[in-house]
């Protein structure tokens, strides 16, 4: 119809078809650009293996405080071999799945109607706040009068962990959706249900999305908390239990693993915000 | 024939920092159905205000308006309209966002297909019907919302200031386009802009406002044939001619007007 038309269409064309050609190029740059961050994440750890290495093989420190990577390494696999490592790490996953879920489920909840309706929030905000502040660590002494110390107290402590960022996100996901969309929505005769449906859920779910992000990271922090605290299993309990024995191979496995798993999930749940979010990605 | 409006001594004041404000000053005007009205005038003439009143988006006002002779309140599926911004759903694809315009329309599922398909190809987007808004130029994103806003049908378009946003020359050709469509569909369009040049080669009749409050100042009728060329002499006469209204009710500059700025109640010259 136009040539602004034409030349619109050939960008469009370009960002949204395939690349045709230089199809393999364009694979290796991207493999390439994925690579980079990884190789500048290696670098530190590059750096602290061989001190770490130099460390034992010189005796800096006590063999009891320091052990050489290989014997933790070789305890990693024994630990894993008799099955002490899946089991641990299977309870500790368990209860941040219940704890997570239940964190969520409530923090969604109240999230969503704190956006939606400015009396809600008038009403919960103070109190929400004022428990926000105080960490999920500290929750722990009163919680364990109340809830004793068995499952219920990990996972109630836990789902506060989790509750708190998501409804802070939730709720100001949900309030800054831009007002100018919800016009539209009135202009088409929009419901109520139509314009939570159409409108505000989907302007609110990159914020809610980060809040269920955060409320994972706190919940996997906050199982090691209370499982150091209270608790005859798990990966944190690995942890006291093996500084008291003064096995320092089994406390760095402890803390490999935690590690592991908990960037394990923030990647998971990374990749799911991607693909929720395909319409944000700018370009190619 | 449907789609006449009726606005009888309409004003309407705001509340700026505890002050009433008269945004609007007893403005009457009919627009008849499958006129093209534009409305110019300077910013803060209130061209806006109107317009959203005409939609039904803002309340509050006093006077009536009538489209087709019942009172507007609230939005309709009657009045379509198409603002500055696009305001496309970013998270949805173009024949999404087009379709936002059939949720409550009274048709089934293959019909709303059919007049989704009918809209993109009036607005010149077809093989984009899949591509998000952020995938668009500004002009591309600007007919997925005209598109929006036809897609129901409805009897009246109001269009505030609709290319404002865009280059000149993806203005130019814009224009040209909703002439055709206002052509095609044969509804009443009422368009608000700051471009005289737009104002009078698009409409039948341009209503003036001047600021302060804003209310009607003149109202020139453009009975050039269409299509019409932007080069005919009469049009040429027509924008002359407000061009020189609205110098006219400009204040004569002066140093102590400049210093204290809109503060100053200016008498419409």
């Amino acid at each position: 119809m136009t040539s602004e038309l034409t030349i619109a269409r050939s960008i469009g064309r370009n960002v949204l078809q395939a690349r045709g050609s230089d199809a393999l190029a364009d694979w290796f740059r991207r493999l390439w650009r994925g690579a980079l961050p990884l190789l500048w994440g290696l670098v530190f750890p590059a750096i602290v293996l061989p001190i770490w290495f130099a460390g034992t093989y010189w005796g800096w420190l006590p063999q009891q405080i320091l052990p050489t990577p290989s014997e933790v390494w070789s305890t990693l696999l024994d630990m894993l071999r008799s099955g002490e490592l899946k089991m641990h790490t299977t309870i500790s996953l368990l209860r941040v799945v219940y704890g997570f879920a239940a964190g969520t489920a409530v923090g969604l909840a109240l999230g969503a109607a704190m956006g939606l309706s400015r009396r809600v929030d008038d009403y919960v905000r103070p109190l929400f706040t004022a428990i926000a502040q105080v960490p999920a660590l500290a929750w722990i002494p009163l919680a364990m009068l109340f809830l004793g110390i068995g499952e219920t107290l990990k996972i109630v402590v836990i789902a506060k962990a989790a509750f708190v960022p998501v409804v802070m996100n939730t709720s100001a996901g949900i309030r800054n959706v831009p007002l100018e969309f919800a016009e539209v929505g009135d202009t088409f005769k929009f419901s109520a249900w139509q314009k939570l449906r159409l409108v505000v859920l989907p302007g609110a779910i990159p914020s809610i999305f980060t809040g269920l992000r955060y409320g994972l990271t706190h919940a996997w922090i906050a199982l090691v908390s209370v499982e150091l605290v209270a608790s005859s299993e798990g990966l944190g309990y690995l942890l006291v239990w093996g500084r008291q024995m003064f096995w320092l191979d089994t406390v760095l496995v402890a803390m490999i693993v935690i590690g592991l798993v908990g960037f394990a999930t923030d990647k998971l749940l990374a990749k799911i915000e991607q693909h929720l979010q395909r319409w944000r990605i700018h370009g190619a | 024939m449907s789609g006449h409006l009726d606005v009888q001594h309409v004003s309407k004041r705001f509340q700026v920092d505890g002050k009433p404000i008269e945004a609007l000053s007893d403005i009457s005007l009919s627009i008849q159905p499958g006129e093209f009205v534009s409305i110019v005038g300077p910013s803060g003439c209130g061209k806006s205000t109107l317009l959203r009143l005409l939609a039904g988006l803002d309340r509050g006002f006093e006077g009536n308006i009538l489209h087709d002779g019942k009172p507007i309140v609230g939005t309709s599926l009657d009045r379509g309209i198409v603002f500055q911004e696009p305001r496309l759903f970013p998270w949805a694809t173009v024949r999404h966002n087009i379709g936002l315009g059939l949720q409550n329309a009274p048709i089934g599922r293959t019909q709303k297909e059919e007049m989704i398909e009918a809209h993109v190809r009036l607005v010149g987007l077809q093989g984009f019907e899949r591509a998000y808004p952020h995938q668009l130029s500004g002009g591309m994103a600007q007919r997925a919302a005209i598109a929006r806003g036809l897609v129901n049908r409805p009897q009246i378009l109001l269009l505030d200031e609709p290319f404002g946003a865009l280059d000149a020359m993806t203005r130019g050709k814009m224009q040209i386009e909703l002439q055709q469509i206002w052509a095609h569909e044969k509804i009443t369009m009422v368009l608000v802009t700051h471009d005289v040049d737009e104002a009078v080669f698009l409409g039948d009749r341009v209503i003036v406002l001047a600021p302060r409050p804003g209310r009607i100042s003149r109202i020139f009728e453009v009975t050039t044939r269409r299509p019409r060329q932007r080069t005919d002499d009469d049009l040429i006469h027509v924008r002359n001619e407000i061009l020189l209204a609205l110098e006219a009710q400009e204040p004569k500059p002066s140093p102590l007007a400049r210093s204290t700025g809109d503060l100053i109640e200016r008498p419409a010259a």
